[in-house]
């Protein structure tokens, strides 16, 4: 039986690759997302990265994110074996909102999708919420401690983001992988009830 | 996916790497790229991404970053009658990799990946294994990816 993986396409191989599922990691520019990805997989992440000074200057504003020097112009992702023939892919989507068109890339097909929130700059994250609502895929709002603070209360994120009281809102530490595995249980946790909702539908 | 190597850092096919002249080489073009393929931008004087497959870009829609590429017998033998990009990718994949870890590790543009994987899989070197679509809203596949984190310790 073919289920893990569908059709192949091409002539014949040695080794039959894992099952490739894959997790958004979402929000906006300087919240934690290439250290989320970087904390919990298994690779280095493979990020593109340009420097401030040329590429990206005077698009993205870092005056308020101190000491960060780079942006992610292009998406990073690691991975985590899951087991031998499952292999789940970690994508973060670019930094900012003009790399918005490939989202899709990332999204379609996905689990779910972590956004990460800085709770000083909120409305950075609008667009990663906007997104996935419309498309209808499952998603977490993840506020990264820096520092060990938030700045403000869950219920008052809560209330500033307006999303759905089912929308799961959570605390983490983007650097602290066990605080990572934990936040990406919560989006498999989502995708899991909404899979099984309409496993029962049928 | 391409901006963070230097031409220097490649050698081989050097003359049509995208993004050749990207040191600071002027403005970002944001518009750039009327069709959802072209996902990074494109500094003045660099050659275009997409010249290495002859101006293509449509690629086959179901290769997904995720989707998983393998180098058949065939591709084995014939690596060395391939050009640059197509060898690079032909002698990457002889273990399972996903075309976005083909992209960041040759550092090509991920829609120019998207093409050659089509192409090269077309030819009988790759074996290309199409994601499920139905994995990731799969209740099996969840419930083993939760055991799989949850043993992450």
């Amino acid at each position: 039986m073919v289920s893990a993986q569908s059709a192949e396409v091409g002539g014949s191989t040695r080794r039959r690759p894992p099952l490739p599922v894959k997790l958004v990691i979402a929000g906006g520019f300087g919240v934690g997302k290439t250290t989320t990805v970087g904390s919990i997989s298994e690779i280095s992440p493979l990020t593109t990265e340009a420097d401030m000074t040329s590429a990206a200057a005077g698009i993205d504003d870092a005056s308020k994110v101190p000491g960060k020097r780079t942006t992610t112009v292009a998406m990073d992702f690691g991975c985590i074996t899951i087991d031998e023939s499952l292999k789940l892919y970690l994508f973060g989507t670019p930094g900012q909102d003009r790399f918005g068109f490939m989202w899709d890339d990332l999204a379609i097909g996905a689990i779910g999708a972590l956004v990460i929130v800085d709770s000083r700059r909120l409305d950075d994250c609008y667009p990663a919420v906007d997104y996935f609502e419309r498309l209808g895929l499952p998603f977490v709002v993840a506020v990264n401690r820096f520092d060990g603070a938030v700045a403000h209360d869950l219920p008052s994120i809560r209330w500033a983001l307006a999303v759905d009281d089912a929308v799961p809102l959570i605390t983490f530490d983007a650097r602290d992988k066990l605080s990572v595995r934990d936040a990406l249980l919560v989006v498999l946790d989502r995708a899991l009830a909404k899979a099984r909702a309409a496993q029962t539908e049928r | 996916m391409t901006r963070d190597k230097t031409p220097t850092e490649r050698t081989a096919g050097a003359l049509v790497r995208p993004f050749l002249s990207g040191d600071g080489a002027g403005g970002v073009d944001g518009a750039h790229g009327t069709d959802d393929r072209a996902d990074a931008p494109v500094p003045d004087g660099a050659l275009r991404p997409f010249l290495l497959t002859a101006g293509r870009v449509a690629g086959q829609d179901s290769i997904a970053i995720e989707t998983q590429v393998v180098t058949t017998d065939t591709g084995r033998t014939a690596v060395d009658q391939l050009g640059f990009e197509r060898r690079d990718i032909v002698s990457l994949c002889g273990n399972p990799l996903s075309v976005a870890e083909i992209a960041a590790q040759l550092s090509l543009h991920l829609g120019v990946v998207r093409v050659l994987v089509g192409d090269l899989s077309a030819d009988g070197h790759l074996s290309v294994y199409l994601p499920n679509a139905d994995a990731s809203t799969d209740v099996d596949t969840l419930l083993r990816v939760i055991r799989g984190l949850r043993a992450i310790g």
